[in-house]
């Protein structure tokens, strides 16, 4: 019986250990992140002559202070565009960024974060990036007006 | 005996997922905005029809020279909502002051869609119709119905086409 309650105690102390290691490790971690204008809006254009729809573009401040090692900035989309009952896939939404590094190109996902930017160590005054959410336009879209909320996560593990 | 027995596997998968969680994360919310609102689009491949004289004990119908319009009609339209392709005539065919009735002027259709018919100069006449947002293609091939008691003439009028997409 002393035997397993030593074995327990043992393993908790480590599990405690571990759970305070990541932040013994960057003790004052702090991270900001802004997004301007928070509303990004794709104006109605006929798909002939512009395939690609193209909102104006967003600009990405960012900050890392006390950071011992890599961080990254992904955007994930919360679902599909939506309006009404119709639905439009969120993978027809991509952006181009600047500038590169650390910012990169990608494709949005609801399912998956994607990586927008990412870094190592500080970056501190904070720093901008610009980027230019495009929608591939089709006839084949029901009309309506579609919504739908992106969240950039800026994180340092 | 063993350092991790069975039991303590409960606190290792604890001290595990304490391990991999972010050390921090700083989140911000912005809102897409697409405004993909009605849109129609009606393309036709040519814009002028002309029926050859011909004798009418020979060729009772008189086909368009130049073969069939194709029409393409685009349209985005709205969830439920039915997309429709009309052909008004603004007048009979005239030339001075005689004029040849403009039911005269049939046509033939081929595509998804679309549908044969008489020309009218009072009501729309429906081309094609379809469910909802898309791009159609079909062609019109247009017959005059030849008749020796028709006075002697160049004739002409005007085609109004339509696509509506609510």
């Amino acid at each position: 019986m002393r035997t397993r309650l030593l074995e327990r105690a043992l393993m908790l102390a480590v599990g405690l250990a571990w759970f305070s290691a990541p932040a013994a490790a960057q003790p004052g971690l702090r991270l900001d992140i802004s997004i301007t204008p928070a509303t990004i809006t794709f104006p109605l254009s006929d798909p002939d002559t512009v395939p690609i729809i193209s909102a104006t573009p967003i600009q990405v401040t960012y900050r890392v202070r006390q950071n011992n090692g890599p961080w990254t900035l992904t955007v994930l989309a919360s679902g599909d565009l939506i309006a009404g009952a119709s639905t439009v896939d969120i993978s027809n939404v991509t952006w181009v960024a600047t500038p590169a590094p650390p910012f990169q190109n990608g494709v949005l996902s609801k399912t998956v974060a994607q990586r927008l930017a990412s870094g190592t160590d500080n970056i501190n005054p904070a720093r901008q990036g610009q980027v230019t959410f495009r929608l591939a336009n089709s006839w084949t879209y029901t009309a309506g007006l579609y919504t739908q909320t992106i969240v950039f996560t800026l994180t340092a593990p | 005996m063993s350092l991790f027995s069975r039991r303590s596997l409960p606190f290792l998968a604890l001290a595990a997922v304490a391990f991999t969680a972010p050390a921090a994360a700083q989140t911000a919310t912005a809102t897409l905005s697409g405004n993909l609102g009605g849109l129609a689009k009606l393309s036709l491949s040519s814009t002028t029809l002309s029926f050859p004289d011909s004798n009418p004990d020979t060729v009772p119908q008189i086909p368009a020279a130049g073969g069939a319009i194709v029409i393409t009609a685009k349209a985005r339209a709205t969830a439920g909502a039915t997309v429709t392709l009309t052909v008004l005539a603004t007048d009979d065919l005239r030339s001075g002051l005689d004029t040849i009735p403009i039911t005269a002027l049939t046509w033939t259709a081929s595509g998804a869609g679309f549908v044969n018919g008489t020309m009218s100069r009072q009501v729309p006449q429906v081309v094609g119709t379809w469910a909802g947002s898309g791009v159609q293609t079909g062609t019109q091939m247009f017959r005059f119905q030849n008749s020796w008691a028709y006075a002697t003439g160049t004739y002409s009028v005007s085609l109004v086409y339509t696509l509506v997409a609510p």
